[in-house]
């Protein structure tokens, strides 16, 4: 299980997020939802320690991890049992869609990640775009790309930021079936996302924030029936933008 | 006189000059690529102590024409110091310099501007840090770093010419010589242009070539 308890992060003077408690199962998909500046990313960089909360504490299979620390976050606390894909994906630019995936396998010695990375690449239907650059295949296609080196490191909780932006129809429903899958092989799975109807969709958990504060969380009934008048307006607009 | 002839005449001369030429050259090339590199990742490192001197000092050298600077070190400050060094010293030792800070300065800004998240994403891919170091962040700042690198070495091998002007005998000065002497100045400086851009040239295609090349999408920053 991954948990952030009282997570409170600041950048300066400004706090982001205001004492946040989050739980994410394993074998389940938790969606974030907010609006532009609620704090969403931030407070998935912090559970996955690539900004360690200010204070409060990140929590993996029993694990804990306190902040504030005096010393860095070892790299084997979470790294790639946890893992991320990131909104702008930052695959590495000198590296072909495959290398970018076998990489990290072979730099933690694993044997034959060509294997494993090929059958993943098989499964998403771009064997054909597998060996080009991220820069010579659109958007869309390297977003699959970056998903591809996140499933080849097998990851017990993944953590996924936008990744359907820039994806159209088909590709959402193969990512969503993907995801529904991992889900049944125990993955734990946490997504940011701006698509209601995905998140409806997908979610088991819906989680919404609001200035840096969970505001509200539940199951995808919440989206129908909003508690809180913050997220019925919330809602509200995102129909209206429709 | 036609070309052969002068080739044939003062052609050892040309080649000594060509010689000193070569070695200045050299010796600017060596010192500013390992003192440059070593001084630009240090300024990285330590921004507000080495960076940032190192800065003062870049912005000093800019604002100098190169000529006044040598001049600056061969006379003035010679004369300040009670010392007499050598002229090939001399020049290597300034050209040194400006070529240090100029690829300090280079290095330094493509470590500050690496993105740095591409090394969240190696982290999160459990990447170890050497692997990290050398199959990421090196290969990329290198091909961020090289052509503006080559471009700047073929900018410092041009400026040995200034060496002329305080008697080293590079090439520059040998043909001025033979031109006191013959007076072909058409030939001469003909020459005198092929060699540089025999030179120039294909380092500067060279560094055209490796930015297309190399240069990838960065716009994933």
């Amino acid at each position: 299980m991954l948990k952030g308890l009282k997570i409170r992060k600041s950048f300066g003077e400004v706090e982001i997020l205001h004492g946040i408690d989050i739980q994410i199962e394993p074998g389940t998909i938790t969606t974030i939802i907010g609006p532009s500046g609620s704090g969403k990313s931030t407070l998935l960089r912090s559970l996955a320690l690539l900004d360690p909360p200010t204070s409060g504490s990140v929590v993996i299979d029993g694990e804990e991890m306190i902040f504030p620390r005096d010393t860095p976050v070892p790299a084997n606390f979470a790294w790639p049992r946890l893992t991320v894909v990131f909104q702008q994906l930052f695959l590495w630019p000198h590296l072909t869609l495959r290398q970018n995936a076998v990489l990290p396998l072979r730099s933690r010695g694993i044997s034959s990640p060509e294997d494993r990375v090929n059958q993943i690449i098989h499964d998403f239907g771009i064997a054909g775009l597998a060996d080009r650059f991220p820069n010579e295949v659109s958007l869309g296609q390297r977003q699959l790309g970056a998903i591809v080196r996140a499933l080849a490191l097998q990851p017990r909780y993944l953590l996924l930021d936008e990744i359907t932006s820039a994806l159209d129809v088909e590709y959402v429903a193969m990512i969503l079936e993907r995801l529904k899958t991992l889900r049944e092989e125990g993955v734990a799975l946490l997504l940011i996302s701006h698509l209601i109807d995905f998140a409806r969709r997908s979610a088991d958990q819906i989680v919404f924030l609001d200035g840096g504060t969970l505001v509200e969380q539940g199951t995808p009934a919440i989206l129908d029936n909003p508690e809180s008048s913050r997220l019925e307006r919330f809602l509200g607009l995102v129909l209206e933008a429709r | 006189m036609n070309f052969l002839q002068i080739t044939q005449q003062y052609g050892e001369a040309m080649l000594g000059g060509l010689y000193v030429t070569l070695k200045l050259s050299v010796i600017i090339w060596v010192s500013g690529i390992v003192v440059g590199g070593a001084l630009g990742t240090l300024g990285a490192a330590f921004r507000t102590s080495v960076g940032d001197a190192s800065r003062v000092v870049s912005v000093i050298l800019a604002g100098m024409p190169a000529l006044v600077f040598l001049f600056w070190m061969h006379y003035p400050l010679q004369a300040y110091l009670e010392v007499v060094i050598d002229p090939f010293v001399t020049a290597a030792l300034t050209l040194s310099i400006i070529n240090i800070f100029l690829v300090a300065d280079l290095v330094r800004g493509a470590i500050v501007d690496f993105p740095r998240q591409y090394l969240d994403a190696a982290r999160v891919s459990g990447m170890t840090m050497s692997d990290t170091l050398f199959q990421i962040q090196l290969p990329l700042l290198l091909r961020q770093i090289i052509p503006g690198l080559l471009l700047i070495q073929i900018t410092v091998f041009q400026m040995t010419i200034f060496a002329s002007m305080i008697s080293v005998d590079e090439i520059f000065r040998v043909a001025q010589r033979v031109n006191s002497i013959i007076y072909r100045p058409v030939e001469i400086y003909t020459l005198l242009a092929i060699f540089f851009i025999a030179v120039c040239v294909p380092l500067n295609l060279f560094a055209h070539w490796l930015r297309i090349r190399f240069t990838r999408d960065y716009s994933e920053r």
